[in-house]
Parts: structure tokens; sequence; C-alpha cells
């Protein structure tokens, strides 16, 4: 068996043209069914996100006709024209099949490489082909090394640990400055999409008050009322700034929305620890002479984006560890797949073996005397598969270290001949 | 050097590696191996303090070589009992190394005089133990204070730079190195307290004198009253977590003066 990919990502194909190669949902099932109702099709599945689509098959024949079979299918399904789609696609077998499905699973091929959904949507695909019942034992097994390759990479690199995304990396600080944001008040000041976009995730994340003051009162209520907050006058936020833990500011105000003033006198009222400011909008609001008073720590826009690129970076260097994980994986499963291809042959060994043996068994009968019925099951049920197993271990054993080596088909063919198989 | 203390040493040195290990890098890194050698150093330590207490028919507690013994042990239970209530693990590479220095000491150090002559009743029997036991655990205690203070203002550091190290994401929450400062401030105090009062009874008892005047006395009031003044700024002035974090390093450097005083004394 041979194992072929044909995809196209977002590397590959803009997003007009993923949209219309994507499988949803409610396609998924037929889609599945016309891919494996094939003769050069043994097992098949679909990834298909908005990023990317992947249709891995195992085929019988050679990787050629597969891969043809695979973009056919492609073709077909869509009711594209095989030229306009050409230009687009990736075609991967053996190797290098295994090596992409891996790097996809742990995220490596993603447009923000580490991010956690891509694993989660290939164990996705792979259930959903499991219910259609288009995988089958190579499948089966690619995708669950591919799922604990990617779990393996997760854990041993720091590809996903820290955030690259402004609004995660105000989370991050708030984390680093508050441990237990579930007594932190957060104050919105303004409604602009990032600082909104920040204050959501600091509420996912478990903070527990949320306040929001815009110049338009509705938009300020609109958003209070979503996370079952308060809004204020933009005139009185100032009497609320000191029981603020944390204070995002996103207004298009031109000029400074907190002065140091305002800072200083929050800060000495307060008295609980510090005040995280985050300035998230252009002009900035927020004095940055703020951020050189104790306890009262301010980030704008710029510094949350170098934060976002160097953790960017160090994901890129993380990705070179993962890469070599993936390499040595790949390795593992090759063999692994070569000696699962010697599976049916240790099956034939053993059957030839034993019927041999029974033959011998029923032509010696009767020179062996007389036996009960009782020692002649013995004998057909007890000694000759003991025998059998005793003589094809060696055989056996030799058999899977060949094909560990990749050099299976040769033993395979002495083995044929020895024992008389063909 | 006794076999238990090659035990002790090996197992807190492999502590103090793995410790700066997890803080510098990005993987977890023999976290299982330096359990197991902590549990094994522990466990040896604190075999060794019983058996000495066994020889020598009292609390291991004279000289340079049980004090150090004794308060590295204590430090090792705080920065437990630090783990339990924080879950703060960073705090290790700050703790240990200070755990290795004194075990060092406490293993190389001569072996101090069998036996106190001045202590005869059977209450300064229990005194002087009690009155040297509770003045070292909080002492142990403001040791965890100092380091969640150097934790504190590192951390700071960064975030007023916005330049992040490796470690940065190591550390434990502002929040969190505060209140760990704090707490263990606090504690100390109140063991020293009591270990000051149990002194001085045990001396008034020994002496008639309740007080001599000597260095040491001198220097452990005066610390007690640094401290006294240290949290009642906190609590009064509302001292903020920076001023905290640097008083408690500060102490900890009086702490290790007055320890070094008082290993001259013996």
């Amino acid at each position: 068996m041979n194992i072929v990919l044909v995809g196209l990502s977002h590397k590959t194909a803009p997003v007009e043209m993923r949209e219309r190669l994507a499988f949803n949902e409610a396609l998924i099932n037929d889609a599945l069914s016309a891919l494996v109702d094939h003769v050069e099709v043994d097992e098949g599945l679909i990834v298909s996100t908005c990023n990317r689509v992947e249709v891995v098959a195992s085929v019988p024949a050679g990787v050629e006709k597969g891969i043809h079979r695979l973009t056919g299918f492609l073709s077909d399904f869509h009711n594209l024209p095989l030229e306009s789609l050409d230009l687009h696609l990736y075609r991967h077998s053996h190797t290098d099949a295994i090596k992409h499905i891996f790097r996809v699973a742990s995220s490596l091929d993603s447009m923000v490489v580490g991010e956690s959904q891509i694993l989660g949507q290939v164990k996705e695909a792979y259930q959903c082909a499991v219910r259609a019942g288009t995988v089958g034992r190579v499948l089966s097994q690619l995708m669950h090394r591919a799922l604990s390759v990617a779990k393996r990479i997760r854990t041993e690199t720091a590809i996903s640990q820290k955030p690259v995304s402004i609004s995660s990396v105000a989370v991050e600080l708030a984390r680093k400055v508050h441990s237990d944001l579930s007594d932190n008040t957060i104050l919105l000041v303004g409604a602009g999409e990032i600082g909104e976009l920040a204050a959501r995730n600091l509420m996912e994340a478990g903070a527990g008050k949320l306040i929001v003051t815009n110049r338009t009162t509705e938009r300020a209520e609109q958003i209070a009322r979503e996370f079952g907050g308060g809004a204020v006058n933009f005139e009185a936020f100032y009497d609320i700034l000191p029981s603020a833990d944390i204070v995002i500011c996103s207004t298009d105000a031109p000029d400074y929305v907190i002065r140091m003033a305002d800072a200083r006198r929050a800060l000495k009222s307060r008295r609980r620890g510090p005040l995280l400011f985050i300035d998230i909008s252009v002009p900035r609001n927020i004095d940055p002479a703020i951020a050189d008073l104790q306890d009262s720590f301010l980030f704008d826009v710029d510094d949350l984006q170098s934060v976002v690129n160097s953790n960017l970076t160090e994901r890129q260097r993380e990705a070179h560890v993962a890469e070599a994980i993936i390499e040595a994986e790949v390795q593992h499963f090759i063999k692994h797949l070569r000696s699962l291809d010697i599976g049916p042959s240790v099956l034939e060994v053993k059957e030839i073996l034993s019927q041999v043996a029974l033959s011998e068994f029923k032509r010696n009968r009767k020179r062996m005397g007389n036996l009960d019925p009782e020692q002649e099951t013995a004998i057909e049920d007890i000694l000759i598969p003991a025998l059998v197993n005793k003589l094809s271990h060696p055989v056996l054993v030799h058999l899977r270290a060949a094909a560990r080596n990749g050099d299976s088909t040769d033993v395979l063919d002495e083995l044929r001949k020895m024992i008389r198989i063909d | 050097m006794d076999i238990l203390w090659i035990v002790i040493l090996t197992g807190y040195a492999i502590c103090v590696a793995q410790s700066i290990l997890a803080l510098t890098t990005k993987r977890p890194v023999m976290r299982t191996t330096a359990f197991v050698s902590l549990a094994i150093a522990f466990a040896a330590h604190t075999v060794w303090l019983l058996l000495r207490a066994v020889q020598t028919g009292r609390w291991p507690l004279v000289g340079t070589r049980e004090m150090c013994a004794f308060l590295s042990w204590g430090l090792v239970v705080s920065y437990l009992i630090a783990y339990r209530w924080y879950r703060a693990n960073a705090l290790k590479s700050f703790i240990f190394p200070i755990v290795l220095v004194l075990a060092t000491i406490a293993a190389i150090a001569p072996g101090s005089v069998g036996h106190l002559d001045d202590i005869n009743s059977p209450l300064q029997k229990i005194l002087f133990p009690v009155h040297v036991g509770l003045i070292l655990l909080s002492y142990a205690a403001f040791f965890i204070g100092f380091g969640a203070g150097i934790m504190y203002i590192i951390q700071e550091r960064e975030l007023k730079l916005k330049r992040f190290s490796a470690f940065f994401y190591k550390l434990p929450s502002l929040e969190v190195c505060d209140a760990i400062s704090f707490k263990s401030m606090a504690i100390g105090f109140v063991l020293l307290t009591l270990g000051i009062a149990a002194g001085i009874y045990w001396q008034g008892m020994r002496d008639g004198v309740f007080w001599h005047g000597e260095p040491i006395e001198i220097f452990s009031v005066a610390t007690w009253l640094i401290y006294l003044f240290l949290i009642q700024s906190r609590m009064n002035a509302g001292w903020s977590g920076r001023t905290t974090a640097l008083a408690s390093i500060v102490s900890f450097m009086i702490v290790i003066f007055s320890l070094v005083l008082q290993g001259m004394r013996l």
C-alpha cells in the first residue's frame, strides 16, 4: 500500500480558490464516500479548514495513479476544470505525505505557527472519516501517530507557549501583574476594535468585572451588557479609575485622555497593588510618563506589537526543534508501516507450516499405532500449533527485522522459494 | 564528611542545577529527577538531625554545624509550605542555592561541643531549643521573603523596561511574589518575637539578669525593630510591592549579618 496526499493551503492558493474547494459539514460525508468509491483508493480522509484542504488516501497501486485519482476527485467533486486547480495543488507521496500530515497536525504549516486550532480540526476530520467508515488500518495508524506527534511537539517544544496577538499579549501581561484575574476590575475606555477584543479576552480569561466608558453611551452599554458589566459616562470615568486594576484605552481622541495627575491620584487612593495600563490608541491616549510611576505599568500598541514579534521569532526557532522531532517520527512511522506490510505474510507462513504438519500427521497416522480420540485431538490442537510457532518464530523475527530495514521483499521472495508458497 | 552529608549535598545540588535549568530553558527538564533527589536529600537531612539528637541527648541546635543544618532544613520546610500555598515553582531557584550553601557549611564545619555546661534545670533544657529553634525558623521565613522579593524586583524591572527574558514567563505574577514576600515576613516576625522572648527568659533564669548588653542581644532586638517597622509601614502606610520587596532583601542582609555574628560567638 502507499500513502498519497493532494491538497492546497494558504501558502499555495488564494482564499477564492480555497473556498471553492472546501468541504463543509454537509458535503463531507458524500465526499468521503465518493473518494473511496474507486478501485484505486483503499482508504481516504479529508481535512478541510478555512486555510487548507487536504485529501489523504491509502492506495493499492502506484502512487502516480493514486495522485491522479485524488486530483481527479477534487476537480470532479467541485466541478472545477483540472487546469484551474493544477497550479495551486501540492502532491505528496510516501515519506513526504506522512511528513506533511505530521507537520499540518503539529501546526508547523499553519498561518500562525503553533496555533492550537488545527490539532482539533485534524482530529475532527479523522473522526468524521471513521464515522463514514472510510479509514482502515493504514490511515488510522497514520492519524493516530500524527495526533500523538502533535501533542509531543506541543509539550516538548515552546512552539505554542507565548501569545502572538496584541489582545492575547495584553491578557498575558495582566496575568503577570495580577495573579487572580477574578477579583480584578477592567476599565475599558473607548470602544475601539482591538480594545474591545482585549477586554473580551480578559473577561474570557476569568476577569471579575468590566466597566465600559465611551463618548457615545449606547456603544458602551452594548459592550457592557454582553459581559454583565456596567457603563459609565465618559466624564465620570475618572472617578472609577482608582477602583480599576487594568485600564484599556482605545479611543480616537487626539490627545491624552489619562494624564499624569489622573494616574497619580488613582494610584494614591487605590492602595492595593499595581495598576496596569494598556493603551491601544493611536495617537496615544495615556501619558507615557505614567510608566515611571511606582506600581504603574504602561504598555502602548508598539510595546505589545514588539512582544508579539519577539514571540513570533521564538516560535520560528522552536519550529526548527519541532522539525527535527517530525523527521525522527516520520522515519519511525515508516519502519512501523513496513513491519505492518509483512503482517499478511506472517499469517501465510504459519498457515502453510501448519497445513504441512497436519497433512503429514494424517498421512502417517496408521504408522503411529493406537491412539484414542483424546490423544489425537491433543496432537492436532496442542502439539502441531506449538511446533509451528516454535519453528516459525526465528523466521518471523528475521522477517520483521528485514522489514524494518526496508529489505523485506528480498527476504520474502527467498522465504517463498524455501517453503514453496507459490 | 559522613555519608549522609554526601547524600544530602548531592541531592540539593541536583535540585539547584535543575531549578536553574528549568528557569532558563523553555522545556521542562529533569522534573522527576529533581523531585526524587529532593525527597532523598530531605529524608537524609531529617535523619541526620534525629541521629544527632539521639547521640547528644539534646536538640541539635548548638554550634555552627547544627545551626546551619537546622536552618537549611527549616528553609526546605518553609519552601515546601510556600509551594503548597502558592504553587510558585520559580521560588526554588532562589531558595535552593541558599539551602545548598548552608548545608555545605553544616557539612564541613567542625563538630560542636557535645553539650552545654550551663544548662541544668529542666525548664532551661526546653527553653533553649525553643529560643534557638524559633529564631532559626524565623530566619528561614525571612529567606523565603527574600527569594520572593528578588523575583518581584526582577519581574518589575522587566515589566518596566518591556524587555522579557527567558525566565520572565516562569516567574509567578507580581501579586503572588508580593503575597509570598509579605506573608513570610509576617510569619517570620511572629516566630522571631517568640524566639527572642524565650531567649530573654532563658537568660534571665540562667544568669538572673535579662539583659547583658552584648552585641548579639542588641543586634537581635535591632532586627526585631526593623521588621516591626517594615510590617507596620506596609500595613498602615500602604507601601508598594516594590518597597516591600526591597525591604525583604535588605532585611535578609541583616539576618545574614546576625547569623555570622552568632557563628562567631559560638
